[in-house]
């Protein structure tokens, strides 16, 4: 489409001098310690005065002008969220103010307002997009990382599902470790929930779990959630025998099929990852579908507060594998000027990689994931070390994929959504 | 160059102090002016009113809270026609599954920003002499809601609960009792409340209140009848902290899941966002999240928070909230006034002609034992016979040979019950039609005397009709009744070699529904059709 551009350009060194907050050029003297801490203590002082105005973003230097870009997120909110993140882009003159709701819900709602969208994959773009193109306002729009969907889970309930033929440790685990990434094979996990297996049923008594709930997996408001949606995609598409549906009759029966797989969690809960991290988690919902830079960042930031990894949450890569890609819709020419700069500024574009997402690159995927693996390695966080021949998952198009939503979800279609409007 | 340095120094510390001075200040604040914002709240959150001041300090958003039950706090959104900026639920299931329910093009009540504040799953609060009893029977020591239905049939158990049409807690409450007593380890489906297990469990309350503030002052202020608390978690804790019980109540998370809350705050009018997200900021932020776990002990959602050591012990399995609305519509009727007295009587027309002799009696010696108490399977636990039931029993053969009627007070009861189903004589014939016939006569004295009664007859027979009336003259009689008597459900167990089309009829004159016992047990049989009414 001619409204949108893949960004391959080789990320480009940006012109702006780096601020450098260091101890000022003072030869060291030998005559007082107190004198040689003074320019030490104003350095400090000004860095601290640096630092708070770099993280408190909103407060505009006299020599800075901060531009606030207003923007509609949902778990991508989490790169913004990062001070660093947020550091680097009031160096760049941005601070981002963000809406956060679901990706499906942000293409269903107005976004008039906004400067810029960030729906966490390709459908609610393309929703998005299209109508856009339609109304007479093309998009630009930017792919600055991706990040593969996946299942969180806790040791215990992943090596429940290893004992029961279900899952499998990922090869490269350190001598002495226990594995935190498991490949989960699809097929057989869906059967465990179509068959109604319960937790107890797969012994997960033996390790130390109560739990007689049935095996599934617990997804984010399908009406609402990216996450969810393409978890949908990736269930029919393995229920289905690896088949997409090629219309609208073949969507519903389809859709049909794996009804009861996704539905019998009842009411989902509003975000998993938030679930996923906390402390109740593992009673709320032991198996959630989140995306691996979740699970990464978590993992990041625990090796970070208590110098190693948090081994009691693992990962399942499910062996139909499917990479999403959140789209960065730039809405003004200031959403422009910002989604040029996270595609191709080196630093923030680093920062992605360090907060679990897989950057692109000029050289391709596959170069991406050896940096992430090298960062991983040197934070001494095990790297998923994920087999080329898993099966990659298509979703089906666009329109067949809502029809799917709206049937498995019982949720409104989007587009009269859209018709009505902004929720007051 | 060294002296002109030096006073520069000064300068610049002062400059760089001034600025550090004027963002902290304007940051520790929340960067805003000051405001108000119009909150409707779950009456469960009145405790959180000493940190709102803070909130107010810090913010300069003060917010003007007005208490009511929670899912009146929902009924109250879906109307539209309030002005809150606000609202703080201890759960908003309720309002998202009344939403559903709401004409395509309604206002969406449910807010347009939503941020989790705390956690605490509600669960059992039994004194120390009521756990001592259940502890030791429930498999490792784990005491489920299944054992406080059992327990409460029995009258070992009387609880306190807030009433579920009101009250979060209480619904919350109902969701898991009745999601345990479905037993399928999914969320419910309408299908799985289509009979009212819950019945021996209601029998066991003998305390309510619109919400779980007054339920909990009540219980505190007249101990002694009741024994047992449901509500959450942190009430129970901060009821035991506060020294208003001679002993603390021993808190039980039940074996087979529970309900948590995660009380939300939600935004309604998107004009208030900035005082919301001031206010979210301030609420989510780990010191302020370790003031509310220490004044309220609920769960905080903010994971750096240091947990209390009473809400250390992991939780077991939550477990999965219907979102069809059509389960909570029945659920709440089923449950219906928690005041209101439960009255229930179920006739049982028993077959005892010849084929009945050996095997078969002691299959129904069994069922009605399993019904007793002996079965100690979670589905029977449910069940099971309860305090204050009604039960007849018929025993008949070419024509109605005997009737014994128990309410239930006691286990001897029971056991006059199964003595008079045990020890019978038996007849030549089958006559099914005669024998539904009497049941319909008792089924409309039971009624005219106690309107509020519900009464089903249960028909176990293992053989064909071949005495007696037929059914055209039975269907005539039948017609003849007045309504409340006709609107008794009669539910047939096909067993032995009985004739299935004559046992469907049965079913489809009287409004009933046939169990199959050939595919399970006739224990099995009469468990499935426990509750149905």
């Amino acid at each position: 489409m001619a409204t949108q551009r893949t960004e391959t350009d080789r990320p480009r060194q940006t012109g702006e001098p780096r601020l450098k907050v260091g101890a000022p050029t003072v030869l060291p003297s030998r005559r007082s310690r107190v004198r040689r801490l003074v320019p030490r203590v104003v350095a400090g002082a000004t860095a601290l005065c640096a630092f708070v105005v770099f993280v408190q973003g909103h407060v505009a230097l006299p020599f800075t002008r901060i531009v606030t870009i207003e923007a509609k997120m949902a778990s991508k909110a989490d790169y913004f969220e990062d001070p660093e993140v947020q550091r680097l882009l009031v160096r760049h003159g941005f601070r981002v103010h963000i809406t956060r709701m679901g990706s499906r819900g942000i293409a269903a709602q107005n976004y008039d307002d906004y400067d810029v969208v960030f729906p966490s994959g390709q459908p609610a773009a393309d929703l998005i997009t299209k109508k856009r193109a339609a109304e007479g306002h093309p998009a630009t729009t930017y792919r600055p990382f991706v990040s593969p969907i996946v299942l969180g889970t806790y040791r215990e309930y992943a090596e429940t599902l290893q004992e029961a033929g279900i899952a499998t440790p990922l090869p490269g685990v350190p001598a002495g470790a226990k594995p935190l990434y498991y490949s989960l094979d699809m097929e057989k996990f869906l059967r465990a929930t179509a068959d109604g297996q319960r937790w107890t049923g797969l012994g997960i008594e033996r390790h130390g779990i109560h739990n007689g709930n049935k095996v599934l997996a617990q997804t984010s408001d399908i009406c609402e959630a990216n996450s969810a949606g393409t978890y949908l995609g990736l269930v029919s598409y393995v229920w289905n025998h690896d088949n997409i549906p090629q219309n609208a009759t073949e969507a519903t029966r389809f859709a049909d099929r794996i009804r009861l797989l996704l539905n019998d969690q009842g009411m989902p809960s509003s975000e998993q990852n938030d679930t996923y991290v906390s402390a109740e988690g593992k009673s709320i919902a032991p198996i959630a579908v989140i995306y691996e830079h979740q699970f990464l960042a978590h993992q990041i930031t625990a090796q970070a507060d208590s110098g190693r990894a948090d081994s009691e949450r693992v990962l399942l890569y499910p062996t139909a594998r499917f990479v999403t890609e959140p789209q960065f819709i730039a809405l003004t020419p200031q959403g422009d000027r910002l989604g040029e700069l996270i595609t191709k500024d080196p630093d923030l574009q680093k920062r992605a990689m360090e907060l679990g997402f897989r950057v692109k690159d000029a050289a391709g995927a596959a170069s991406t994931s050896d940096a992430l693996t090298r960062f991983l390695h040197q934070r001494h966080i095990q790297a998923p070390v994920l087999a080329d021949d898993d099966t990659k998952a298509v979703l089906p198009r666009l329109e067949l994929l809502e029809r799917m939503i709206e049937v498995v979800g019982d949720c409104d279609p989007v587009a009269q959504s859209a018709a009505g409007g902004e929720a007051p | 160059m060294t002296s002109r340095r030096g006073s520069a120094r000064p300068l610049t510390l002062a400059l760089c102090l001034a600025l550090l001075a004027a963002l902290v200040s304007c940051s520790g604040g929340g960067s805003g002016p000051d405001t108000t914002l119009r909150v409707l709240a779950s009456d469960e959150l009145a405790d959180m009113g000493p940190l709102l001041d803070q909130l107010r300090e810090d913010t300069g958003v003060r917010l003007d809270l007005d208490y009511k039950p929670t899912n009146d706090a929902g009924d109250t959104l879906l109307t539209g026609r309030h002005s809150y900026d606000l609202a703080w639920l201890s759960s908003d299931r309720y309002l998202r599954l009344r939403a559903k329910q709401a004409p395509a093009g309604a206002a969406p009540a449910t807010g347009v920003q939503r941020t989790s504040i705390m956690r605490s799953p509600v669960v059992v609060g039994l004194t120390q002499d009521v756990a001592r009893r259940l502890r030791p029977k429930a498999p490792g020591g784990r005491v489920s809601w299944a054992d406080i239905a059992d327990a409460a049939a029995t009258g070992t158990v009387r609880f306190g609960m807030a009433d579920p049409r009101h009250s979060n807690s209480g619904l919350a409450a109902l969701v898991g009792v009745a999601t345990a007593a479905a037993g399928t380890g999914g969320a419910l489906r309408p299908e799985d409340v289509s009979c009212d297990r819950l019945r021996g469990f209601r029998s066991g309350q003998t305390l309510t209140a619109e919400t779980s503030r007054d339920l909990l002052d009540a219980f505190a202020g007249r101990p002694g009848r009741t024994n047992a608390l449901i509500t959450y978690e942190s009430e129970l804790l901060t009821l035991n902290a506060s020294g208003r019980l001679k002993q603390p109540l021993v808190i039980v998370h039940p074996a087979d899941g529970m309900v948590l809350s995660d009380y939300p705050l939600l935004l309604l009018d998107p004009a208030r966002r900035d005082a919301y997200d001031r206010v979210v900021k301030w609420l989510t932020d780990p010191g302020h999240q370790r003031d509310i776990m220490r004044r309220t002990l609920r769960r905080p959602v903010n994971t750096a928070v240091r947990r209390d050591e009473r809400l250390k012990a992991p939780l077991d399995n939550a477990l999965y909230f219907p979102d069809d609305p059509a389960v909570l519509d029945r659920l709440l009727d089923d449950y219906g006034d928690p005041r209101r007295r439960v009255a229930d009587q179920v006739i049982f027309l028993l077959d005892f002609s010849d084929s009945m002799r050996g095997a078969r009696t002691t299959a129904l010696r069994a069922a009605f034992a399993g019904l007793s108490g002996a079965d100690s399977s979670a589905a029977a636990k449910f069940v099971r016979f309860y305090q204050g039931e009604r039960l007849t029993a018929v025993r008949f053969g070419g024509r109605p040979l005997d009737e014994r009627t128990v309410t239930v007070h006691g286990a001897a009861d029971l056991t006059r019950l199964e003595d008079f189903v045990a020890d019978g004589g038996y007849d030549g014939s089958t006559a099914i039609w005669s024998a539904l016939d009497h049941g319909y006569a008792t089924a409309e004295r039971a009624v005219r005397e106690d309107p509020g009664r519900a009464v089903s007859i249960v028909l176990m027979t293992d053989g064909e009709n071949n005495a007696g009336i037929g059914r055209t003259t039975f269907v005539s009689r039948y017609r003849a009744r007045p309504a409340d008597a006709r609107a008794v459900h009669t539910y047939p167990v096909y067993f032995g070699d009985a004739d299935a089309a004559e046992l469907r009829q049965v079913a489809s004159v009287t409004g009933g529904r046939m169990v199959d016992a050939h595919d399970s047990s006739l224990s099995t049989a009469f468990k499935e059709i426990r509750g149905c009414s």
